[in-house]
C-alpha cells in the first residue's frame, strides 16, 4: 500500500514552518537594541526620553532558555521557586538609585513607617510608580492631585504666613492647592508667597505635570543621576 | 500518534532537564549560623544611636550654638547657611540606611512633635504611653509589612533638645525638661533573628549613616559665602571657637563611648 500524506498535513506542516520562520524573526527583530522602542509600552516619561531598556529592565537571571526550563519544572513541582523571565521587574530601588536625594521631603521609605499603613492603603506613596507610572510621557501620572490630605488633614500652623489660612484651605478641602505652594519633594530652590494670588496656577502646575515648563524654579538642590552617570557610577 | 509520543517525549525531557535551568537560590538561613535575636540587635543599635545623637546634640549643636554657629530645619536649602538639628540628623541618617543593602528601617515620632508629620499614631502611639510610663523598650511584629518592629524612649539628653523644642515657633508643648521622654525612635527589621555577619551589617550601615550625614553637614559649611567657616580638624566648639570635629575625630568619639554597650552584645 502506497502511504500519502493527507493534504491537510501538509497545511499543517506549512503553517508550522511558516510560524516558526516568523517567531524566529521577530524574535531575532525585537531583541536587537535597535528596535527597543516597538517592545516599550508607551514612550518614556520626562527626563527619561533617551534611556535605553537595560537601564531600568535588569536581565533576570539566566538565558531564557533555562529560565522556561527552571519555569517548567516549577510548574510540575520539580524546584521549590520559579524565576524571572526575561527581565526583573523594576522596583523603587531601581528609581532611587538615580533620584536618592538626602532632601527629599517625603522620601518613599517614610511611608514604611507602621503609623502610615491607612494612608499607604489609600495611595502607595512607598513606591514611585502610584504617582510616576513609566511610559507616559509625563512627570505625574496621577489624575488628582488631593493626595496631601491622607497625611496632612490635621495640619496647623502658628503665625500662619499665608492671608488664607492652612487650616481654612483644609476645612474647605482645597486640596489642590498645596502644591502651589510646595514642592512634593522639596527639590526645587524657591520663595514661597505669602499671598494666594501669587501662588502657581494649577494651569501652569498641570503643564508642568504632564511633561512642560517647571513652574516652581530652575535652580534644584540635586540633579538626577544621568543614564551615563548612573552607568559610571553602579556598572563600572 | 505513537510516532508523536515517540518524537516529543525526549524533546520534552530534553527541554526540562538538560543544562538543568537557573540554579535555585541556597536559604542562607539554613546554612549560617543565628546568633542574635532581632530584639537585641535593635537594642544595640538604637544604644548606638542614643549615644551618636546626644554627642552630636550637647557638644556640636549646644556647643556649636554657644560659638555662633546656626542649625535649621532647612539647613539643606541653599539661601541657609546652618547644620542640621539633631532630628533632622536622624532622619539623614535614617535616609542613608535605606541606600544600604541592610533592610533596616529608622523613624522618630512624639506625641507632642513640632512638625505634626511626626505624631505618633495608632499602635505606635498605644506603645508610646508605655514608653512613657516605664521607659522600656516595646516590640512588636508588624503583619502588614511582615517587619519585627522595636520602639525605643528618646529622652532630652541635652540642653539644647530641651530649649530648642521649647522655643521653636510651631512647638506643641513649651514645658520639656532634661529628662523627659519626648518621643520614641521605630526600628524595623525583616528577619527574627540574625548571624554575626548581619549583626554587624546592622551596626555599619548605621555608622556609615552618621558618617554620610556628618559629611554633608561639612560640605554645606563649605559652601558657606555670608558666614564664617568653622575650622575642621582636631578640636570641638568647646575649645571656644568655631571649630568642628572632622568625621573620623566625631566618629572616634561615637565609637569610644559606645564601644562598652556594642561589644557587650557582640561578645554575648
Amino acid at each position: 500500500m502506497k502511504f500519502e500524506i493527507n493534504p491537510l498535513r501538509k497545511r499543517q506542516v506549512l503553517g508550522m514552518l511558516i510560524g516558526t520562520i516568523l517567531g524566529v524573526f521577530l524574535f531575532l527583530f525585537l531583541s536587537s537594541e535597535a528596535n527597543e522602542e516597538y517592545k516599550s509600552l508607551g514612550p518614556m516619561n520626562t527626563g527619561h526620553e533617551d534611556f535605553s531598556c537595560s537601564s531600568c529592565h535588569s536581565d533576570a537571571e539566566g538565558s531564557l532558555w533555562a529560565q522556561t526550563q527552571s519555569n517548567l519544572q516549577y510548574s510540575i513541582g520539580l524546584r521549590a521557586n520559579s524565576v524571572a523571565y526575561g527581565t526583573l521587574d523594576v522596583e523603587t530601588k531601581k528609581c532611587l538609585a538615580c533620584h536618592e536625594r538626602d532632601n527629599d521631603r517625603h522620601p518613599t521609605h517614610r511611608f514604611l513607617e507602621p503609623k502610615y499603613k491607612e494612608a499607604v492603603e489609600k495611595i502607595n506613596t512607598a513606591s514611585c510608580i502610584t504617582c510616576h507610572s513609566e511610559h507616559n510621557a509625563k512627570r505625574l501620572t496621577l489624575s488628582k492631585v488631593d493626595y496631601c490630605m491622607h497625611c496632612h488633614e490635621d495640619l496647623t500652623v502658628k503665625n500662619d504666613p499665608i492671608d488664607i489660612s492652612h487650616e481654612t484651605l483644609i476645612a474647605t478641602e482645597q486640596w489642590d492647592t498645596c502644591l502651589q505652594c510646595h514642592d512634593f519633594h522639596g527639590n526645587h530652590e524657591y520663595k514661597t508667597p505669602s499671598v494666594m494670588k501669587d501662588t502657581l496656577s494649577y494651569e501652569a502646575l498641570d503643564i508642568y505635570f504632564n511633561g512642560g515648563k517647571d513652574p516652581y524654579s530652575t535652580k534644584k538642590k540635586f540633579t538626577a543621576l544621568s543614564e551615563k552617570e548612573w552607568i559610571e557610577k553602579f556598572l563600572k | 500518534m505513537k510516532n508523536l509520543t515517540t518524537l516529543t517525549t525526549p524533546f520534552l525531557t530534553l527541554l526540562l532537564f538538560a543544562c538543568g535551568g537557573v540554579p535555585e537560590k541556597k536559604e542562607t538561613a539554613a546554612v549560617e549560623k543565628m546568633e542574635f535575636a532581632v530584639a537585641e540587635v535593635l537594642e544595640m543599635v538604637a544604644k548606638e544611636n542614643d549615644i551618636t545623637r546626644t554627642l552630636y546634640t550637647k557638644a556640636i549643636v549646644g556647643g556649636g550654638k554657644k560659638q555662633g554657629m546656626k542649625f535649621d530645619e532647612d539647613w539643606q536649602k541653599e539661601e541657609v547657611e546652618a547644620g542640621p538639628l539633631p532630628a533632622l540628623f536622624l532622619r539623614g541618617i535614617a535616609n542613608d540606611i535605606r541606600k544600604s543593602e541592610t533592610p533596616l528601617g529608622l523613624y522618630l515620632g512624639s506625641d507632642f512633635p513640632i512638625n505634626k508629620a511626626n505624631k505618633l499614631e495608632g499602635k505606635q502611639a498605644d506603645l508610646f504611653k508605655k514608653i512613657k510610663e516605664d521607659r522600656k523598650p516595646q516590640f512588636f511584629y508588624d503583619e502588614n509589612q511582615e517587619v519585627h518592629t522595636a520602639m525605643f524612649a528618646d529622652v532630652a539628653g541635652a540642653g539644647a533638645c530641651v530649649s530648642c523644642h521649647n522655643d521653636h515657633e510651631q512647638t506643641t508643648k513649651t514645658d520639656w525638661k532634661l529628662g523627659d521622654v519626648m518621643g520614641a525612635t521605630t526600628w524595623q527589621y525583616p528577619a527574627d533573628s540574625l548571624s554575626y555577619e548581619a549583626t554587624l551589617g546592622v551596626l555599619k550601615a548605621y555608622r556609615n549613616g552618621t558618617k554620610a550625614v556628618y559629611e554633608d553637614y561639612l560640605a554645606e559649611i563649605s559652601k558657606f559665602e555670608k558666614s564664617e567657616k568653622p575650622e575642621i580638624g582636631d578640636k570641638w566648639p568647646s575649645a571656644g571657637g568655631l571649630y568642628l570635629p572632622s568625621p573620623e575625630v566625631f566618629l572616634d568619639s561615637v565609637r569610644e563611648l559606645a564601644s562598652y554597650d556594642t561589644m557587650k552584645v557582640l561578645l554575648n
